[in-house]
């Protein structure tokens, strides 16, 4: 009979019912929509600031910034001999416990290059696109191509390392260039400490900085030119980061400080000093900074966009439940005859209250799960045409967009029901107090 | 006018008579009219807002001398008066100057700035110790202090040697003036350094000596205080040798000859013209794992002293909190004025143009969905409510009333309950988006006055649209049938 009722409920007013699952459909999907979009936004904007390039520095131990504070030239014995990275190490650092959270990486070396009819200049060999085979059987491109974004190309193109010529290319940065009257396509004969190459401008650069006098080529080039093959000076690295916390500021200070337990929550926790930690871990005789110039604005901004988002959120969940238990209530109210019907010919209250909220529920239920997969839809959509990449599907959604819409329509039926209970079913059935 | 009057009663008196459901649907009108204006406010506010953020990010242009002039803080500031005040977050001068540790025989880059300012436009300094607060002392770099050894509160010797044209020419070939204080530095026992003042006469001897020894043990290496040793030196020519001119304290051998040392340093750090060398002391250690850590710094006073020549600067960072357009604009009038070249700084600026228009993006498809789903949540509540007045429209027609003045009635009541819950929720949102702000941002924002009539208008709008359709259904319908209940 029970069963009957409610069946027949839902089937009769099928209008009304409708309108009710998609009120609910709404406040849910809004539920749904900005709770994804929040969750996911950090990660998407974290992607975003990597624009600003590199916000980890890896140096070896020994040389630091020496070489180029004090501009002092190599041979000169004592405590400014340069230390070099390993070149062959260099895929390691995709192999960190945060691997996945490294989104590019370049090494760097420096050397002088005297050019014909001009004096030196500064050349430094990098990665453009390195294609890196890792050993998880994915590939990489990595280079300085993601990590200066800010570069324009003002006159050829960027050197593709995948193209046979790219061994003897050159970029030139955009004062050098006007300084040895050189644009894209023209030949020059670079000479360094060991030895002379014929290499060809594949692109001028203006960065808008010092590198604007600089010359950059393949790694490969200018280790040659340098007499030193198999070295780098420097890494950049670029990762998604967690912003920093008082833990990761106390290990930052001294990891082996920490207690046993708080140590694995650092070391697996993104935090910018857990992955510097990490990349010395598989660098032989390396020191890996933050910078911190980019790291801790990261970590502001981060921190901001998230909250702002939060409150978003909450303002359209309040927004959404409003809508949905102010409709549940008139519509509770409009079955206030129903309701007297059902108490004249002997019902009991609490019978009543069961049988209106069951029905209600099965209505949510459904509007419910429509609303969801509607919501998970447009934050896929504020994810593409903002982000230009899909919004990640987060399964904490689920429940809490199900206890809200329960919650909600819990709070919005039960005060109308009481109220509807409250009524004399005479004056009811009457219609005088309708 | 009975007509318009009764009109008007009858509009206000549905009001008030239904007074709980039409409290509902207000609430439900206020309520999307306040996420409306609220993130449009916040719409509106996000570039102001997290531009501040992004400033974190550092100097966003940088003033450097014009044509073949030079750089004064005076023609700076003339130049950034271009520049709205509030947008002025910082303004940071920079001297460059290379400078000596003759001791240790190292030379780098110091620069000379104003501390708050390099705090304004260089938030990611990170500082162990503190900043100097007068000009004696310095902030060291990491690589610096990690290199040379000098550590918090440790004295450092600095020297100014101006650049010669050859090294020898500037040499001075023994003869110091005559008065003159040369001062010099020197590693003691178990790490500590010891400093000297040595006076040289007008023949070139040593007239006297100072020595500081307070790092030593006070009971042996402090003996080198004592006049005792001092006098030792009186009259002896630079440079001196221990065990010949100057005999060392038995028992403090160590402390002696670091002494000893330190004078020869002191003679040494002077023998170029014009140099000149002051002690100061290590305030503070600076982090930011870029290139700043291999610099000194100092304050622009402290520089003048050392090296002379105040006034003139290098380079000028400013942090300016506007969109790149907006830089590009100031630059090209700064530019224009010729006297000083401003540039803007495109690492900074590009990267933040293109973050924060994603932002403003992000919020402004949120806007839109979040008003899409408010909008049809209004509709149907104010479909509810006008489907519940079915009988009472039937009556009405049943007492003669024409169909356009019902319609004019509903969309009467519908236009006087958007008015309403627009206004309110224009008002509920711009205190929500000021919440939000001063949480979020630590700052207020203005009222934007354009917002409370778009709120009311769209609000008034939505209403009277979600009407239409349930009026035109309840006025089609027959009264008899409506009035029996069926």
């Amino acid at each position: 009979m029970y069963f009957r009722m409610i069946r027949g409920a839902l089937f009769r007013q099928k209008g009304k019912m409708l309108l009710i699952a998609f009120t609910i459909a709404l406040g849910a999907s809004l539920a749904a929509a900005m709770l994804n979009t929040m969750l996911d936004v950090g990660d998407k904007v974290n992607r975003e600031l990597k624009a600003y390039g590199a916000n980890i520095v890896v140096r070896p131990k020994d040389s630091s910034l020496l070489g180029t504070i004090y501009d002092a030239e190599d041979g000169g014995g004592g405590s400014l001999k340069n230390a070099y990275l390993r070149e062959d190490e260099l895929g390691k650092i995709k192999t960190i416990f945060w691997a996945f959270n490294i989104v590019d990486f370049s090494p760097f070396i420096s050397v002088r290059v005297e050019l014909p009819g001009g004096d030196g200049a500064e050349m430094v060999g990098t990665w453009f696109n390195h294609r890196l085979d890792l050993p998880t059987g994915e590939s990489l491109d990595a280079g300085v191509i993601g990590l200066r974004s800010w570069w324009d190309i003002i006159d050829g193109e960027w050197i593709d390392e995948n193209s046979p010529g790219a061994r003897n290319s050159v970029m030139l940065g955009a004062l050098a260039a006007q300084r040895y009257q050189l644009k894209a396509g023209d030949k020059v004969t670079l000479s360094g400490t060991a030895g002379d190459i014929e290499a060809i401008v594949s692109g001028v650069f203006d960065a808008g900085g010092d590198e604007d006098e600089q010359i950059y080529a393949p790694l490969g080039l200018a280790q040659e030119l340098g007499g030193l093959t198999g070295r780098v000076s420097s890494i950049e690295v670029s990762a998604l980061t967690t912003p920093d916390n008082d833990l990761a500021r106390r290990a930052a200070q001294n990891p082996a400080a920490l207690s046993v337990r708080d140590y694995e929550t650092w070391y697996c926790t993104a935090y910018v000093s857990a992955i510097c930690y990490q990349i010395q871990e598989v660098i032989t005789d390396s020191i890996a900074s933050a910078v911190r110039r980019v790291a801790d604005s990261e970590g502001a901004i981060l921190d901001k966009t998230r909250f702002l988002m939060i409150l978003i959120t909450a303002l359209s969940l309040v927004g959404s439940a409003l809508g949905i238990s102010n409709l549940v209530t008139a519509s509770v109210m409009e079955r206030s005859s129903e309701i007297g019907l059902l108490k004249a010919i002997g019902a009991r209250d609490r019978a009543i209250t069961g049988l209106v909220l069951t029905e209600i529920l099965i209505t949510a239920l459904g509007g419910g799960a429509a609303g969801y997969f509607l919501g998970f839809g447009f934050a896929q959509l504020i994810g593409r045409s903002v982000f230009g990449s899909a919004i990640e599907m987060k399964v904490m959604v689920i429940p809490i967009v199900a206890a809200l819409i329960a919650l909600v329509t819990f709070a919005g039926s039960l005060p109308a029901i009481r109220m509807a209970l409250r009524l004399d079913p005479a004056e009811v059935l009457h219609g005088s107090k309708a | 006018m009975n007509r318009r009057r009764m009109f008007l009663r009858m509009v206000t008196a549905s009001l008030l008579r239904r007074r709980s459901r039409m409290l509902v649907a207000l609430l439900s009108i206020a309520i999307g009219a306040t996420i409306l204006s609220g993130l449009i406010t916040i719409y509106y506010d996000v570039p102001r807002q997290m531009g501040a953020q992004f400033r974190g990010y550092g100097a966003n242009m940088i003033l450097l001398p014009g044509d073949g002039g030079e750089l004064t803080i005076e023609a700076a500031q003339d130049a950034m008066s271009v520049i709205e005040r509030e947008q002025l977050i910082g303004a940071s001068p920079y001297r460059y100057v290379r400078l000596d540790m003759v001791s240790r025989q190292q030379s780098f880059m110091a620069a000379g700035v104003d501390f708050e300012q390099v705090r304004r436009t260089s938030p990611y300094f990170n500082v162990e110790g503190r900043y100097p607060e007068n000009d004696r002392e310095v902030l060291v770099g990491k690589f610096i202090a990690d290199t040379i050894g000098v550590r918090l509160n440790g004295v450092m010797e600095l020297t100014y040697q101006p650049a010669a044209e050859s090294p020898s020419e500037g040499l001075r070939e023994g003869g110091f003036a005559p008065g003159e204080v040369l001062s010099g530095g020197a590693e003691g026992w178990n790490g500590g350094r010891v400093y000297v003042s040595v006076k040289i006469d007008g023949d070139g001897f040593i007239e006297s000596v100072e020595v500081d020894a307070s790092s030593q043990t006070p009971e042996i290496g402090g003996a080198c205080e004592t006049e005792d040793f001092t006098s030792r030196f009186i009259g002896k020519k630079l440079p001196v040798a221990l065990g010949v001119d100057v005999d060392a304290i038995t028992g403090a051998t160590v402390t002696s000859a670091a002494v000893v040392e330190a004078v020869n340093n002191a003679s040494a750090s002077a023998a170029v013209a014009g140099s000149k060398t002051i002690n100061y002391t290590v305030s503070g250690i600076l982090d930011t794992g870029g290139d700043e850590e291999g610099y000194v710094f100092l304050s622009l006073d402290g520089m003048a002293a050392l090296a002379g020549g105040s006034g003139s600067l290098d380079v000028m960072e400013l942090s300016v909190s506007a969109a790149q357009d907006e830089l590009e604009r100031y630059a090209s009038i700064i530019n224009e004025g010729g006297a000083v070249a401003a540039r803007l700084v495109k690492r900074v600026t590009r990267s933040e143009t293109a973050v924060l228009s994603r932002l403003q993006a992000l919020v402004f498809l949120v806007t839109a969905v979040v008003l899409l789903l408010t909008t049809i949540c209004v509709s149907t509540t104010m479909m509810a409510v006008i489907s519940e007045s079915r009988k009472e429209i039937g009556l009405r027609k049943a007492l003669g009333a024409s169909d356009g003045g019902i319609r004019s009635e509903f969309i009467g009541e519908a236009l006087l309950l958007g008015i309403l819950g627009g206004a309110s929720g224009a008002l509920m949102g711009f205190a929500f988006a000021q919440l939000v702000s001063v949480n979020v941002f630590g700052s207020s924002i203005t009222f934007q006055p354009m917002l409370l009539p778009v709120a009311v208008l769209v609000s008034m709008a939505v209403t009277c649209v979600s009407c239409l359709l349930p009026i035109k259904r309840a006025v089609a319908i027959d009264p008899a049938l409506v009035l029996k209940g069926e």
